[in-house]
C-alpha cells in the first residue's frame, strides 16, 4: 500500500490499541505508586532509625538507576537466577514485569514529594489543632492533608506527565504500548513496511494526553486557590 | 479556692534550664501578665499549661483537680491529654488559623468534631463570639483574605469556642504591625471586663499594667518579681528596673 491515505486507517487501529497498554501501564502505575509512596514517605520520615535508613537507602537506588535499567533488570534477573521466568510468558508477563517496575519507581519518588508536602505544613496547624483538644487523626485528616494536598499538586503534576512518556521505556521489554506499535510499520505490520511516520505520529497521542492531563491538574489548582497555605 | 495552682514547675531541653522552679496561683476571673525579655522561659511556661511542653517537675492545679504532676505522670495518654488540654485555650503569636477553612468554620471546627452540642447551637454560639471580636462581616472570609489584627480576633473566638477556664495568650501582638495590636488589645480587654481568667504573655507593657490583676517578671527561668501591677511603678528588683528601661 502506497498512500498516506490507505496506510491510516490500519496504522490508527494498531495505535489505538498500543496507546490502549501505555494507558493501562499508565493507569496501573498510579494506582500501585500513589498509595506505596504514601508508605515509603512515613518510613524514610520514621523516628525508628534503622527503618529510615533502609527506606532512604532504597529509595537513593531508585532514584539513582535509570528506569530503563530496572525494568531490564526486574524482567530478566529472576529468569537468570532461578532459571524460570516469574512473570509468566507473553504479552502478560511483560506488562506484570513493567508494572513493578514503574510503581517502585514512581514511588520512590512520590515518597519525596509527599514528605515535602507534609514537612511544609507549619508546626503550628498541629499545634492549634492539639490545643483545641482534637485527636491526632482528626488533625491528619481535618487540618494537615488538604494543606498537603495543596503543596504537591504541582510537583504531583509534573511527576504525572513524566510518567505518561515514561511508559514508552517498557518498550525495551518489548511491551507492546504505543511506540512498539509504531515502530511495527518499519519493519513491516499489516502489509505494511518502511514507513516512519507511524512512529513520528505517536507523539501525537502522548501530546493529547498530557494535555488533557495539564488541565486536569490546572482545574485542581484552581479549585485549592481559595486558600493560601 | 484559686482557679490555678502551679507548683516548683520544672523544665529543662538538654542542659538548657528553661523553667527554674515556678509557683504561683491564680483566682477565677483574674488576669495575669507574665513580662520578661525573650528567652526568660515566659513562652516555654504557657506551653507547658497548655500541655504542649511536659515539665520535669512539678504541679499544675485547676480547680483543685491535679491535671499535672511529673512525680506521677510525665507523659499522659493521648485521650487524657485532650481532656486536660480543654481547660486551657491557647492563642497564639502567629495566629495559626486553618487556613482552608472559614472565619466561622475556623471557630466551628473543633467544637463539631467534639461534639459540643447540636450544630445549631455551635454555630450560633460561633457567631455570637466573631461578633463580639467584630467581625460580623467576615463569616464566610477566609484567613488570606484578613489582616493580622482580623486573624488574630478569629483566633481569640476560635479559643473561646471550646469554652476554657483559662484563656492564654502567647505575644498576642508581637506578630502585628503598631497600628493593628490596638484592635487586639481592645477585644482582650473586653473578656477582662466580662471577667474572663487569662494568661499574657506580652511586652505591652501599658496594657499590662491596666488590664492586670497580677504581673510576673520573669527573668533567666525564675520568677524575679511578682506582684500587682505597681510593680511596673515600682520595680523593687534591679534585672525588673533595668528590663523596664528598655521599653
Amino acid at each position: 500500500m502506497d498512500t498516506f491515505f490507505q496506510q491510516f486507517p490500519i496504522v490508527f487501529h494498531a495505535l489505538n490499541v498500543g496507546f490502549l497498554q501505555t494507558l493501562k501501564l499508565f493507569a496501573v502505575t498510579l494506582l500501585g505508586a500513589i498509595p506505596l509512596g504514601l508508605i515509603i514517605s512515613f518510613g524514610s520520615m520514621s523516628k525508628f532509625k534503622p527503618l529510615s535508613m533502609v527506606v532512604r537507602f532504597i529509595v537513593w537506588i531508585v532514584r539513582g538507576t535509570p528506569l530503563m535499567l530496572q525494568l531490564l533488570i526486574i524482567f530478566y534477573f529472576p529468569g537468570l537466577v532461578f532459571g524460570q521466568q516469574l512473570w509468566g510468558g507473553g504479552e502478560g508477563g511483560r506488562f506484570f514485569a513493567s508494572a513493578i517496575a514503574f510503581i517502585i519507581n514512581y514511588a520512590c519518588y512520590f515518597s519525596e514529594i509527599y514528605r515535602g508536602g507534609i514537612q511544609g505544613v507549619p508546626h503550628g496547624q498541629q499545634e492549634a489543632g492539639q490545643v483545641l483538644g482534637l485527636s491526632k487523626s482528626q488533625i491528619f485528616f481535618k487540618i494537615t492533608l488538604l494543606q498537603m494536598i495543596k503543596r504537591i499538586v504541582p510537583p504531583m503534576a509534573n511527576e504525572i506527565i513524566t510518567l505518561v512518556k515514561d511508559t514508552s521505556l517498557a518498550r525495551i521489554i518489548a511491551l507492546q504500548e504505543v511506540i512498539w506499535a509504531g515502530q511495527a510499520f518499519l519493519k513491516g505490520s499489516e502489509g505494511i513496511s518502511g514507513a516512519i511516520w507511524p512512529l513520528f505520529f505517536t507523539g501525537v497521542y502522548y501530546l493529547a494526553f498530557s494535555g488533557i492531563l495539564t488541565l486536569l491538574f490546572g482545574w485542581v489548582e484552581k479549585k485549592l486557590s481559595y486558600f493560601k497555605a | 479556692m484559686a482557679i490555678l495552682e502551679v507548683k516548683n514547675l520544672n523544665k529543662s531541653f538538654g542542659r538548657n534550664h528553661v523553667l527554674r522552679g515556678i509557683d504561683f496561683d491564680l483566682e477565677k476571673g483574674e488576669v495575669l501578665s507574665i513580662i520578661g525579655s525573650s528567652g526568660s522561659g515566659k513562652t516555654t511556661l504557657l506551653r507547658c499549661l497548655n500541655s504542649l511542653e511536659f515539665a520535669d517537675e512539678g504541679q499544675i492545679i485547676v480547680n483543685g483537680e491535679t491535671i499535672f504532676d511529673a512525680a506521677i505522670n510525665k507523659r499522659p495518654s493521648e485521650a487524657e491529654l485532650r481532656q486536660k488540654r480543654l481547660h486551657f485555650g491557647l492563642v497564639f503569636q502567629n495566629f495559626n488559623l486553618f487556613p482552608q477553612y472559614s472565619v466561622l468554620e475556623n471557630v466551628t471546627l473543633a467544637p463539631k468534631l467534639l461534639g459540643k452540642g447540636s450544630k445549631e447551637e455551635i454555630e450560633q454560639y460561633a457567631l455570637e463570639l466573631i461578633d463580639s471580636v467584630g467581625l460580623k462581616d467576615k463569616v464566610s472570609n477566609y484567613p488570606c483574605e484578613l489582616s493580622g489584627g482580623q486573624q488574630q480576633r478569629v483566633a481569640i473566638a476560635r479559643a473561646l469556642a471550646m469554652k476554657p477556664n483559662i484563656l492564654c495568650f502567647d505575644e498576642p501582638t508581637s506578630a502585628l504591625d503598631p497600628e493593628l495590636t490596638g484592635e487586639v488589645l481592645k477585644v482582650i480587654r473586653s473578656l477582662a471586663d466580662k471577667n474572663m481568667t487569662m494568661i499574657i504573655v506580652t511586652h505591652e507593657m501599658t496594657f499590662a499594667h491596666d488590664v492586670s490583676d497580677q504581673i510576673i517578671f520573669m527573668d533567666g527561668g525564675v520568677i524575679a518579681e511578682h506582684g500587682t501591677p505597681d510593680i511596673l511603678d515600682h520595680p523593687k528588683s534591679e534585672r525588673l528596673q533595668a528590663f523596664l528601661t528598655s521599653f
